[in-house]
């Protein structure tokens, strides 16, 4: 069997060499991900939606059918509020999408993360979400009963009805909306979130404390 | 049907290719030393020396600050840095490494049939490898990290499994939690630790499954990756920041190669893309998968004439036969072979003595048979060595391409056999007997044999005495092995027209007259002693 020659192998072993230089080099190869001046607007926020819902007061009958821990004067049926969302720079719209809450049934919470990408500069930015969908007014409390028994439902109603309204209060509010000037620098991201304790859009561009 | 299984299509041009490159690094460093025949198990080595450094650098990675706990890795020139260089680079080599093994498989049609385990474990560990490397890249949480980070996220989250979108965790409105990179780094070690369990499921349907490269190899590329490290450590990319775009970043081909395509794509068209591509590559053994006109048929046992002795057991490299109690009232074991693990590679052939096990046509005694007629032949000239010459290696390609010629050296016979390995020794004894000057068995390089074991057991049998061994009475001087690739044509009509001179030289001594000492040399007196 012919054998490699001397030469042969320092052949080889500078190809081995320039292999593993190629793999260095390709293991940090520069790439630039983003286009020259560019800058990038970004929408985060999550939210409970409003409930689109109807309730009605459950028959002696279908409460009979609960274990009495469990017995709710009024159910309420329905889904998730949709909302509109629109950006605009300087009037001409950018994005424009609705928008429903997580999950197969729309009953999650809404999460939305939208990424648009703009050139740098100062621009009015106008960005709205706004609710779709109307949810009717609570009728539940009507119709009581009067005595002593109706005492005690009236108690469950009143704390049934105080729920109702706690969540519709955690909701997001119907109408939110952001305009303002900016000036948009090359390679900043520009975040738009939603402040629950000012229940308004903010923006931000640090981190979060 | 073929006892050859031959490359076709598709494969066929990848193994031109392939035989192409073998044959050039052969020439340069030597088939021993050919890192193209040790892909599978430099993948290995590859792993063991990500493992080793992958523990070093666990040591001082902090889950609560990990761009600043990698920087300082970074930093240190003596424990740090080139380690971390190693653990990179062998991270890329290992993808290299496993693409040449996938393709060498493939080209050599060895996707199929009972290979079907090896080739679909082996597609899912390449898989496996990548996704070890982006928890890796993502770990350090520079720029590039974060870039894998928001594609794999926004890929994800295409996909209707999570209500909450895993994007809206790099959005910047909220700290990133300490559970991301937790979570990021139990796939890091976690992934891994199933490789070990993929591998072992790889390799399993094989007997002696080689594991590790030889020595000198595995030093040499040991070397290299501690060189390349010292000589062009890793730099330290600027901290992810969910505010800022970076201008720059630095991107590894080996695991990112699909980014720059990637990004541009919708998700819909990148999942199809990539499920396409899985799905075919899984789906390989489907459609390289020969029908029943070409596949060999398995081995054979003719009961009447094994002997039990168990060597065919011992060789046979896919672990298909076993020994069973016979029911014919003879004390001795009987081997049977199980045809649903048989590739029909003839190893049983060559190491059964009384030839009592083959593939149908392929036994010792049809190879005696076939031998018998081949000498027979009128154009048999006498004293001419005789090459018999693998149909896989060597002696593949020529018939193809109708050179026959251009392999066999002036002065020797050219004899094909579908393996080297199968061959059985009684068929070299053979044909020195019927008047060959000598017998040349050209095999392929013991790491390119698609039968695993042909060249190591032919070896043993005809210089170690393994069972099924080459007679002593066979004069070894005119008998060798030599080994070249499908595309080592120049080293393969260099070894033959050595062993050719070798054998005209033993030729010239036979021819001599014999010496007479009387006649040459004239008698000293022996002086007695008184």
């Amino acid at each position: 069997m012919t054998r490699p020659s001397r030469v042969g192998r320092v052949v080889g072993i500078a190809g081995a060499a320039a292999l593993t230089l190629g793999i260095v080099e390709l293991s940090q190869a520069p790439y630039r991900p983003y286009p020259e001046g560019s800058a990038r607007l970004r929408l985060a926020w999550s939210a409970r939606p409003e409930r689109i819902e109807t309730c009605r007061r459950q028959t002696e009958e279908e409460l009979a059918k609960w274990p009495p821990h469990m017995r709710q004067l009024v159910v309420c049926e329905g889904t998730s509020a949709r909302y509109r969302l629109e950006v605009r720079r300087d009037g001409a719209l950018l994005l424009a999408d609705t928008v429903r809450g997580a999950g197969a049934r729309h009953d999650r919470p809404l999460y939305l993360l939208r990424e648009q990408e703009l050139s740098a500069g100062t621009m009015r930015l106008e960005i709205r979400f706004t609710r779709i969908d109307h949810p009717s007014p609570d009728t539940a409390l009507a119709d009581l009963e009067p005595g002593a028994a109706a005492q005690v439902r009236q108690e469950q109603e009143r704390r049934e009805a105080a729920q109702r309204a706690r969540r519709r209060e955690e909701a997001i509010p119907p109408a939110l909306v952001l305009d303002s000037v900016v000036r948009l620098e090359p390679r900043v991201v520009l975040l738009v979130t939603y402040d629950r304790t000012r229940q308004a859009l903010v923006i931000r561009s640090r981190p979060a404390p | 049907m073929s006892p050859v299984i031959r490359p076709r299509g598709l494969e066929e041009r990848c193994r031109r290719g392939l035989a192409a490159a073998d044959a050039l690094v052969n020439r340069l460093v030597g088939w021993r030393f050919n890192p193209l025949y040790q892909s599978g198990t430099i993948v290995i080595a590859l792993l063991l020396i990500l493992l080793v450094t992958g523990i070093w650098l666990l040591l001082f990675y902090r889950v609560g600050a990990p761009w600043a706990s990698v920087a300082r890795i970074t930093e240190d020139p003596w424990l740090g840095n080139w380690v971390r260089g190693v653990h990179r680079y062998a991270s890329d080599a290992a993808v290299i490494a496993a693409v040449v093994h996938l393709l060498r498989v493939f080209a050599q049609a060895r996707s199929w049939g009972p290979r079907v385990l090896a080739w679909v474990s082996g597609v899912l560990l390449l898989g496996m490898l990548l996704v070890s490397g982006w928890t890796g890249f993502v770990m350090v949480w520079d720029v590039f990290g974060q870039l894998l980070a928001l594609e794999g996220a926004r890929l994800l989250d295409a996909l209707p499994i999570l209500s909450e979108p895993v994007g809206r965790t790099f959005a910047g409105d909220r700290v990133i939690p300490d559970a991301f990179f937790f979570v990021n780094l139990f796939l890091h070690v976690v992934v891994p630790l199933g490789m070990g369990l993929g591998l072992w499921i790889h390799v399993s349907r094989v007997a002696r499954p080689t594991l590790l490269p030889p020595r000198g190899l595995l030093w040499t590329l040991t070397a290299l990756l501690i060189g390349a490290a010292l000589l062009r450590p890793l730099a330290m990319a600027p901290e992810a920041s969910p505010f800022a775009l970076p201008a720059e970043v630095p991107l590894d081909w080996f695991y990112a190669f699909w980014l720059p395509l990637g990004r541009g794509m919708p998700e819909a068209a990148a999942w199809g893309l990539a499920a396409g591509v899985t799905l075919a590559l899984l789906l390989a053994p489907r459609w390289t998968r020969r029908g029943a006109d070409d596949r060999a048929p398995a081995s054979e046992v003719n009961p009447d004439l094994c002997t039990g002795c168990t060597q065919c057991s011992l060789d046979c490299p896919w672990e298909a036969i076993t020994m069973v109690s016979r029911t014919d009232g003879r004390a001795e074991l009987l081997a049977q072979v199980d045809p649903k693990l048989c590739v029909s590679c003839g190893i049983c052939a060559g190491s059964c003595a009384p030839m009592g096990i083959g593939p149908p046509g392929r036994t010792g005694r049809d190879q005696l048979a076939a031998m018998r007629a081949w000498m027979a032949a009128p154009d048999r000239r006498a004293a001419e060595p005789v090459v018999i010459a693998c149909e896989y290696g060597p002696g593949g390609g020529a018939e193809r391409a109708g050179r026959d010629g251009r392999l066999q050296a002036s002065g020797t016979a050219l004899y094909r056999v579908p393996c080297a390995g199968n061959l059985h020794t009684s068929v070299i004894e053979y044909a020195i007997r019927a008047g060959a000057g000598g017998v040349l068995v050209l095999a392929c390089p013991p790491r390119d044999c698609l039968n695993r074991e042909g060249p190591r057991w032919l070896n043993e049998r005809v210089y170690h005495d393994r069972e099924a061994e080459l007679q002593a009475r066979v004069d070894r001087r005119r008998v060798a092995i030599g080994h070249a690739g499908l595309g080592d044509r120049s080293a393969a009509r260099e070894t033959i027209a050595e062993f050719r001179d070798r054998i005209q030289a033993l030729e010239a001594i036979a021819a001599e007259p014999e010496v007479v000492l009387d006649t040459e040399c004239e008698p000293v007196p022996v002086e007695e002693k008184t």
